[in-house]
């Protein structure tokens, strides 16, 4: 038999045992999941046997090495696989798998094996089991008994276990030192036993009967990190941050030109577009700056193409006036969100024109254009050439199949499409098919381009992102085919080539070159960046979301490689993932999402967001923007950790050291810290070079996290009421404390530039270049130095706020189930609720499980309870108007006018639908009772001179009622002759008491005798 | 997933008596049944149970060797510890489609050739996963959906649920027939 498993698995060892108490031989191979010829194995440990079975579940082993010992040995069994191990896997995660609640819950199951000891020497009776030995292998790597109290009995058969000599034997072989449970990590595919959520146990909390084994990090810092620390922090006077008029690269240094993908104008940019590109390079590039490189951060708006001929059509603009509104809009919203662009331009510039005309003419000149006939869509119907993006229809990629591809790109497959190969295309304006016309077009050769493209691929793809490397490869794989560059429209760049005058350039070849007309703009010696002279180097960043690759990675590189004039070509492609809007799509024309200029309304900062939204980066997968996750990350890293920290820092700075930074005199502890936030800067410039801005946020919370356990155990504000050499340890901590501040100020400033100038206020200090070569903490704040006055940087984001924007902005669904007074499906969720609890009920017994879900049923049900009185009341309002004839009238439209302009008012003031649309409703309901009231009046006059006039009453009579009840008895009395007519009497006698009593009501009204009466007052005359 | 619910569903398939299920304060699911009221903790544990008590065809399948049982119940261990919680997990659930897909391409059962235990608590526990596919991903994992399409047909299985819908032919118009 051959034990596969991996190093250091502890079920292993839980093998082992079980072989050898089976008396059994085994031989242990150690082996790597991620080995092909392993492909097979499942799950580590697995246990081959000699007849060629293979299984991997102790248990199933046990239960098949060893005769049946009882269902009390099978429960155990079971009990370790599933509860045991599961939990001591939580507990000794490390990193951010680490889970607090992991020790309540193994305390409780160490409870539990205590007490079933009690009763018998053994888990399953009086006799050594599988049980034991299952529970005891578990317990046994990393000591997890080690310390614990009360535990008595668990201790005794733990010794007793370990004593036996096949145990000794198996120890030997494998030590116990060796085994650690983060080893399952590598067990199977599945990252390990962590998506096996805790149990929350429903029984009384055990106690503290495991000491807490965590490691502190402090344990882990070497000699020569504390040398290095100490060695670091000594003051030397900043050098300034100068910022030059025109930034150009120099020969020498470090050049870094930064771009971000061009946003096209029209399209309004929601959070998903900002952290894309826009947001992304600006904290890359004030990084880049604070890190002493010649940085230059440029980026515009891409506003050529049809799409914005459309749109200056339906808002009967002329293309120019359309992006200059749309223009002005991203200016706003980049520049609200503190996005420092060295230039922020626009591709309908005289510039952007000599540049793409001219690089056209080099590749011409180089030989890589080639001229076609094409064939292209026209709609008939709108009368034009169908661009890419405005024909739809099925994917023509085997195995896609997708029914609303693009003309250009498939949604579904990601993978490029001619629009003339859709199956079915359809013109996504007027939905009819278009149809085929030829036309000649100019093409880039990218066939003849390819091997040139494929040697720097080779070179430069180092510095991308993994998806922008996938991507391209996948691109290459394929093989390049040429590319179009012209199209039959008029807003554009013209192609300046005989017999093409009135075509112009594609996006593909334009937008990029907007990247260098728009450096252009910002500085005549743009070609120093774009085209430098030899000894000088230029990277160059550019960032954007993963759509956007091709554009960058194949086919600009390949068009600047055909002209081959020295282009600095990219360096590091920057590529983000989809950042999608709780768990949906961003969505604008379904109100779903929080655009650009949302943000600005919502009240928050634009730094908390800014803060946010690196924060929940989509580095290596999508992400998502949460509400609830905005507000936990404000509240709890923004506030509680970092702005906690700084500001008790320099509060204990100012009330007790008369603002004046106090004298370090560094003694071990605080090396330690300084060691610390030595290795989490080191991190974070590690990070920050590669653009991994996720990242760098985690390193920079763990500083002042690390700041706010130091302060917690030294505990100042104890020492500062202490003895002389206590006050003196005091003033060491709090200078300690306000230099780790200023770094921290430092270290923000990238992501929350104006949170952190309002620091930087706070501590009278000024910005210091980061030394990317040499991270380590220095002394900025020397002793002597006199601070500012501190105040709270962050405020608390209230759960209510948070709900209400998350209504705002979830689309119409969310506003619909929160209204109140829809009684109809209020009904419903009270009887989905009830439904609910009843199945919890039968379920389990355990009253935590079940009660919220009770309540949550009463709370529906008081709501429903409050919408049917509500409803009833809200139409009855102005039901007394309508009791009086003439003057009803008049104040119904008095009442319909005033509830007209308070919806208007509130329609004005809010968006929110729940709050207006009642109003509209009573509004409506008014407006339904006028036109009934009119009617009324205008029947009146008729009804009035009735053969049976009533002299003294008429004056008094109100028509409209009178009418209505005539009506009433007319459609009873029909009622009753029908009934009459079908014979039951028992049917009809009801409805002809109903159809009396309305003749009395009648009478009394009117002051006439009923109908019946009469005729018998007429008889006796 | 592997709870109350599952073991009646399962206990419905074999034609036993459940008895009463609940969950224990562990929240361990646990099943007291007989006139002795025997109580029997655990998921895998209990299916045993009701197999032992049961004379249907899947029951004595799954008991039908010792090499039978020890890979059934490592099937239904399984469940419990991957199927059931990593159907939740982006990451786990992908791997887990995968890893069946790959295990269903040579066989038409998890054990054996015939129908045991452990293909019932596996399919319960992945039913939600399953159903939560896009035509497209169906496709991707033939071999789990031919092996899953199969199991649900079966009346004693579906117990009345609505059948998930594996047919790919109105996806496009040139792939011509199921794949079922």
């Amino acid at each position: 038999m051959i034990i596969y498993t991996n190093e250091g698995n502890p079920l292993g060892l839980q093998l082992l045992m079980l072989v050898k108490h089976a008396k059994r031989q085994v031989q242990v191979q150690l082996v790597n999941l991620n080995d092909p010829k392993y492909k097979d194995l499942l799950v580590l440990p697995t246990l081959q046997l000699d007849n060629g079975l293979s299984l991997f579940s102790p248990a199933a082993i046990a239960k098949y090495l060893l005769v049946d010992e009882g269902k009390q040995r099978d429960e155990w069994l079971e009990w370790s696989a599933t509860l045991l191990a599961p939990a001591l896997a939580h507990h000794m995660a490390v990193g951010h798998k680490a889970d607090a609640n992991a020790l309540p819950v193994l305390n409780a199951l160490v409870k539990k094996l205590d007490d079933s000891l009690q009763s018998s020497p053994f888990l399953a009776g009086d006799k050594l089991t599988a049980a034991d030995i299952a529970v005891w292998s578990l317990l046994a790597p990393e000591g997890t008994l080690k310390g614990a109290q009360n535990v008595d009995r668990l201790r005794d058969w733990y010794g007793r276990i370990k004593v036996l000599p096949e145990v000794q034997e198996v120890l030997a072989e494998q030590p116990l030192k060796d085994l650690s449970f983060n080893a399952l990590q590598q067990s199977n595919r599945y990252g390990g036993l962590y998506h096996i959520p805790l149990k929350r146990l429903s029984v009384a909390d055990a106690g503290k009967l495991l000491v807490d084994t965590t490691p502190t990090v402090a344990d882990t810092v070497t000699d020569d990190e504390i040398k290095a620390a100490q060695a670091a922090f000594t003051y030397t006077a900043p050098k300034e941050i100068k910022e030059e008029r025109t930034v150009l690269p120099k020969a020498g240094q470090r050049n870094v030109l930064i771009t971000s993908a061009l946003p096209y104008v029209n399209n309004v940019p929601h959070l998903g577009n900002i952290i894309g590109c826009v947001l992304s390079a600006d904290i890359f590039a004030r990084y880049s700056r604070s890190a002493g490189y010649n940085t230059l951060l440029i980026c515009g708006t891409d506003e050529y193409g049809t799409a914005t001929e459309n749109k200056a059509l339906a808002e009967k603009l002329t293309p120019r006036e359309i992006c200059d509104k749309y223009f002005e809009l991203h200016n706003g919203i980049y520049r609200w969100f503190g996005i420092g662009f060295d230039y922020f331009g626009r591709t309908t510039t005289q510039e952007q024109t000599d540049i793409v005309q001219e690089a056209f003419k080099d590749v011409l000149k180089a030989g890589y254009i080639i001229t076609e006939s094409v064939e292209q869509l026209l709609c008939q119907k709108c009368d034009r050439f169908l661009a890419d993006r405005f024909v739809e229809g099925t994917c023509p990629h085997p195995g896609c199949g997708y029914e609303d591809a693009r003309g250009d790109q498939c949604d579904k497959c990601g993978k490029l499409v001619n629009a003339t190969e859709l199956i079915r295309p359809r013109c996504k304006v007027c939905n009819s098919a278009p149809v085929l016309r030829s036309s000649d077009q100019l093409f880039i050769d990218l066939p003849k381009a390819e091997p040139y493209l494929k040697d720097w691929v080779d070179k430069s793809e180092g510095g991308w992102t993994h998806n922008a490397k996938v991507i391209t490869r996948a691109w290459l794989k394929e093989g390049l085919k040429p590319r179009c560059i012209t199209r039959d429209l008029k807003w554009g760049i013209p192609v300046p080539h005989p017999g093409f005058e009135k075509k112009v350039f594609y996006v593909w070849f334009d937008a990029p070159f907007g990247y260098v007309s728009m450096t252009k703009r910002y500085t005549k010696e743009y070609q120093q960046w774009w085209q430098p002279v030899k000894g000088t180097d230029v990277e160059l960043f550019q960032f954007m979301a993963k759509d956007n690759v091709p554009f960058h990675s194949v086919v600009w590189p390949s068009v600047l490689l055909a002209i081959n004039k020295g282009h600095t070509l990219v360096s590091h492609i920057m590529a983000t993932e989809y950042l999608n809007y709780e768990d949906g799509k961003f969505s604008k024309s379904r109100g779903i999402g929080v655009f650009g200029n949302d943000a600005q309304e919502t009240g928050i900062p634009a730094d908390v967001w800014r803060f946010y939204l690196a924060s929940a980066r989509p580095e290596g997968q999508d992400s998502s923007f949460s509400w609830n996750d905005l507000a936990a990350r404000n509240n709890s890293e923004l506030l509680n950790n970092l702005g906690n920290f700084v500001n008790r820092a320099l509060v204990f700075c100012e009330k007790n050291f008369n603002s004046t930074v106090p004298e370090v005199v560094a003694t071990q502890d605080d090396l330690i810290l300084l060691a610390l936030v030595n290795r989490e800067l080191r991190g974070y410039i590690n990070s920050l070079e590669k653009a991994k801005l996720r990242d760098g946020i985690r390193h920079l919370l763990a500083i002042s996290r690390h700041g706010n356990g130091y302060m917690q155990t030294q505990q100042p504000w104890v020492l500062l009421k202490g003895s002389a050499d206590q006050k003196t340890r005091a003033a060491t901590i709090i200078g300690l404390c306000a230099n780790i501040a200023c770094l921290l100020a430092n270290l923000l400033f990238p992501y929350m530039p104006a949170t952190a100038r309002t620091l930087f206020g706070q501590l009278n200090a000024k910005q210091t270049p980061l030394n990317a070569d040499k991270p380590l903490a220095t002394l900025l704040l020397p002793a002597g130095h006199k601070i500012g006055k501190p105040a709270p940087l962050f405020a608390k984001l209230e759960q209510s706020f948070i709900d209400e924007l998350k209504s705002k902005y979830g689309g119409d669904q969310v506003a619909a189930v929160q209204s109140p007074g829809n009684a109809a499906e209020l009904e419903k969720a009270v009887q989905d609720q009830a439904d609910k609890v009843r199945q919890l009920k039968a379920s389990t017994k355990d009253k935590a499980v079940w009660q919220p879900e009770v309540n949550k049923l009463l709370d529906l049900k008081k709501q429903l309870e409050e919408a049917k009185k509500a409803t009833p009341a809200a139409s009855a309002t102005p039901a007394p108007a309508s009791s009086n004839g003439k003057q009803s009238v008049q104040d119904l439209e008095k009442a319909i006018q005033e509830q007209g302009d308070k919806v208007r008012k509130l329609k004005g003031s809010t968006k929110d639908k729940a709050v207006w649309q009642p109003e509209v409703n009573v509004l409506l309901e008014l407006k339904k009772q006028l036109e009934a009231a009119q009617k009324a009046a205008k029947a009146a006059p008729a009804a009035v001179p009735a053969p049976t006039p009533a002299p003294a009453a008429t004056s008094s009579v109100d028509p409209t009622q009178v009418k209505a009840l005539e009506d009433k008895i007319a459609q009873q009395g029909e009622k009753v002759r029908t009934l009459k007519a079908a014979g039951n009497a028992d049917v009809w006698k009801p409805e002809v008491a109903t159809l009396l009593a309305l003749k009395n009501e009648l009478a009394a009204l009117t002051g006439a005798p009923a109908a019946g009466g009469q005729n018998k007052g007429k008889k006796k005359k | 997933m592997c709870d109350v619910a599952t073991v009646q569903k399962i206990a419905h398939c074999l034609g036993v008596n459940p008895g009463k299920v609940q969950l224990n304060e562990e929240q361990v699911v646990t099943r007291i049944s007989g006139q002795k009221k025997s109580s029997v903790a655990g998921f895998a544990t209990i299916l045993e149970s009701l197999a032992q008590e049961s004379k249907s065809e899947t029951a004595q399948n799954s008991k039908a060797s010792r090499e039978v049982e020890a890979q059934v119940y490592q099937w239904i261990e399984f469940s419990v510890l991957y199927v059931a919680p990593g159907s939740k997990d982006k990451h786990v659930s992908k791997q887990l489609l995968a890893d069946f897909n790959k295990l269903f391409a040579s066989k038409s059962y998890l054990v054996g050739h015939f129908i045991t235990l452990a293909d019932l608590a596996v399919y319960y526990a992945i039913y939600d996963l399953v159903k939560s596919l896009s035509p497209v991903d169906k496709e991707a994992y033939l071999n789990l959906s031919r092996w899953f399409d199969h199991l649900q047909n079966r009346p004693d299985i579906h117990q009345g649920e609505p059948l998930l819908n594996f047919t790919t032919i109105y996806l496009h118009g040139w792939a011509t027939g199921t794949h079922i």
